[in-house]
């Protein structure tokens, strides 16, 4: 029997002239999970959010949210899920209210419900003061407070929120991963986010997804993937740049040399024995002074890295490099 | 579909339509052209072309400018269709339709919502058609029944405009698409006996003009007026079994629109 959360297996999506977005997924994400999808721009999470949401049919592979298949069962996904996708699909003409009634209409909320149920949102996303102007004069962050509205207007046991802080200022963006969190603690409401940001994947899942070239390269808890890269790294930049492979000669007693900033070198400590400490008096002790020392703790970064080979920065410049001509 | 289908459904409709009307009538973009359209052809044809009726063997008692008043009325009804269709490629252009796609359990309803939408925005028109007809004297022969065989047919040709052209705007998805959503449109009206009676046409246009199911809705159409109901089966007819194509060539639409992701 499928499970009440989302089943992916071998999902692929191939468009026009070859151009493989998702190149076969598999994904196990449980009711009541906030799982995050990271991974730099292009890398298929939008198109497994559009295939996942019905939007989009796979290629080959198959996949089930809140139990039913995506394919086949697409009315019933569809009323199971809420979404607020990457760009908000508003209009401009409309205003927030006005919105909330075409959408409490498409879900047929029973029409005594609707009007309390727009108030109740509009309230929760602290639009009540802006509900009766046009779409057009919201900021970016309105917009987007008005999407997750919209997307709970039927109170789905699913929601999907694509990149849902992107380009919001911090403030909105903290306002916003309270309230998903909320929901997924006391509505027990499943989230599948992706996003971009590493600390939105950290502070905000359960268990995270990186996802790079259309497939999965690594899954589970944040703490886990942390965990899996394992040890600190200590980037020293010196302060007379000459001196760089002296201060690798030093740094390379306390473990593996590993990439590190422009005109820096980088350890990575060898299990527990070694400390900064350690580090600065073996510098000190070679008369080595340095301009930037700094004990770096794994991120989820480290982790992109570790399976890819790239940063996840480095991962979106190349993107955009691809994409200008 | 079981009671809570259909009422979903319904629901379904009920919003796209009343989204779409919302905009059309509120926004001036969309409703200067909407009804600047039938009213400068009502009054340069009518009023311009009159003398035309004074050709040898033109016979319409009721007089030009009801001869016009039908041609005028089918006219806003396509291009009211029309103009619902630009609506939808706006709407898959700029993002609009994925989130009526994400809701809507059963997406064919999308479509009829916004064919409601089409038939209350023509209705809009042709309430105030028919008021600045009479208001410049356009003589009527036939009766009630008449006239409701006439706004029956004009309503089956909205429904037509507007399929033909969301079966464009779903295959292309952008507002670009609009040219190949009017122009047969516009072609098919006009190589029609619009000025003078089918019997007066000669030559290519004459033989063009019979093949034209168009002919057959303003001959009809002129019937009504003049109280004769001729040509009324051959119309509606021709009426159906465009709504008919025209549903499928949508309905295969909005299924490519599906693949696409919307």
């Amino acid at each position: 029997m499928p499970s009440k959360g989302i089943e992916a297996a071998g999902l692929v999506r191939e468009f026009k002239g070859g151009v493989l977005a998702v190149a076969g997924i598999d994904l196990h994400v449980a009711e009541g999970e906030i799982y995050g999808f990271l991974g730099p721009n292009g890398a298929g999470k939008s198109t497994t959010v559009h295939m996942l949401t019905t939007l989009l049919p796979p290629t080959a592979g198959r996949a089930t949210v809140a139990g039913f298949d995506v394919v086949h069962e697409g009315p019933k996904v569809r009323k199971a899920i809420g979404a607020a996708l990457q760009e908000a699909a508003l209009d401009p003409i409309l205003t927030g209210r006005e919105h909330l009634r075409l959408q409490t209409a498409l879900h047929a909320l029973p029409r005594e419900e609707r009007k309390p149920r727009s108030d109740e949102l509009l309230e929760r996303v602290g639009l009540t003061g802006a509900a009766d102007r046009k779409v057009r004069t919201y900021s970016g962050g309105m917009k987007r407070r008005l999407d997750l509205a919209l997307a709970l207007v039927h109170r789905p046991r699913m929601l999907f929120l694509d990149e849902p802080t992107t380009g919001l200022d911090v403030q909105s963006r903290s306002a916003l991963w309270q309230e998903v969190a909320r929901l997924a603690k006391e509505d027990g409401v499943t989230v599948f986010l992706t996003t971009q940001y590493l600390e939105e994947a950290d502070v905000l899942c359960d268990r995270v997804g990186i996802i790079d070239q259309g497939k999965i390269v690594a899954e589970g808890s944040p703490a886990e993937l942390k965990a899996s890269i394992g040890r600190p790294t200590v980037d020293v930049v010196p302060a007379d740049h000459e001196q760089r492979d002296r201060v690798s000669a030093v740094l390379a007693q306390f473990g593996e040399l590993t990439q590190a900033s422009p005109h820096g070198v980088a350890v990575l400590l060898s299990g527990d024995e070694f400390g900064l400490a350690d580090v600065v008096r073996a510098l000190d002790a070679e008369g080595l002074h340095v301009e930037h020392l700094q004990l770096h703790a794994p991120s989820l970064d480290d982790v992109f890295l570790a399976q890819t080979g790239r940063t996840l920065e480095g991962a979106e410049q190349e993107q955009q490099t691809e994409l200008v001509p | 579909m079981t009671s809570d289908g259909f009422r979903s459904y319904r629901s379904v409709v009920l919003g796209v339509a009343w989204r779409t009307v919302h905009n059309a009538l509120t926004t001036p973009n969309l409703v200067i052209p909407t009804l600047a359209f039938p009213f400068f052809f009502f009054l340069a044809f009518a009023g311009g072309l009159s003398q035309l009726s004074h050709l040898p063997g033109f016979h319409f008692p009721e007089g030009y400018t009801s001869f016009q008043f039908v041609f005028v009325m089918l006219q806003s009804a396509a291009f009211g269709g029309v103009f619902t269709g630009f609506g939808i490629a706006r709407d898959f252009e700029y993002g609009f339709a994925r989130r009526l796609m994400l809701a809507a359990p059963h997406r064919s309803a999308l479509v009829v919502g916004y064919a409601v939408a089409a038939v209350i925005r023509w209705l809009v028109v042709a309430v105030l058609l028919t008021v600045a007809g009479f208001a410049v004297g356009m003589g009527v022969g036939g009766g009630g029944v008449e006239l409701i065989g006439l706004y029956g047919l004009a309503l089956i040709v909205n429904s037509a405009a507007l399929l033909w052209s969301a079966g464009i705007a779903m295959r292309f998805r952008t507002i670009q698409a609009g040219p190949a959503m009017q122009m047969p449109v516009f072609l098919a009206l006009f190589f029609a006996p619009v000025y003078v009676p089918l019997s007066l046409l000669s030559g290519w246009i004459h033989a063009v003009a019979r093949g034209n199911p168009v002919t057959y809705f303003l001959e009809a159409g002129r019937s009504f007026v003049s109280g004769e109901a001729a040509y009324a089966g051959v119309a509606f007819g021709a009426a159906f079994a465009l709504v008919a194509f025209f549903g499928l060539w949508a309905l295969r639409g909005l299924h490519k629109a599906e693949a696409a992701g919307g």
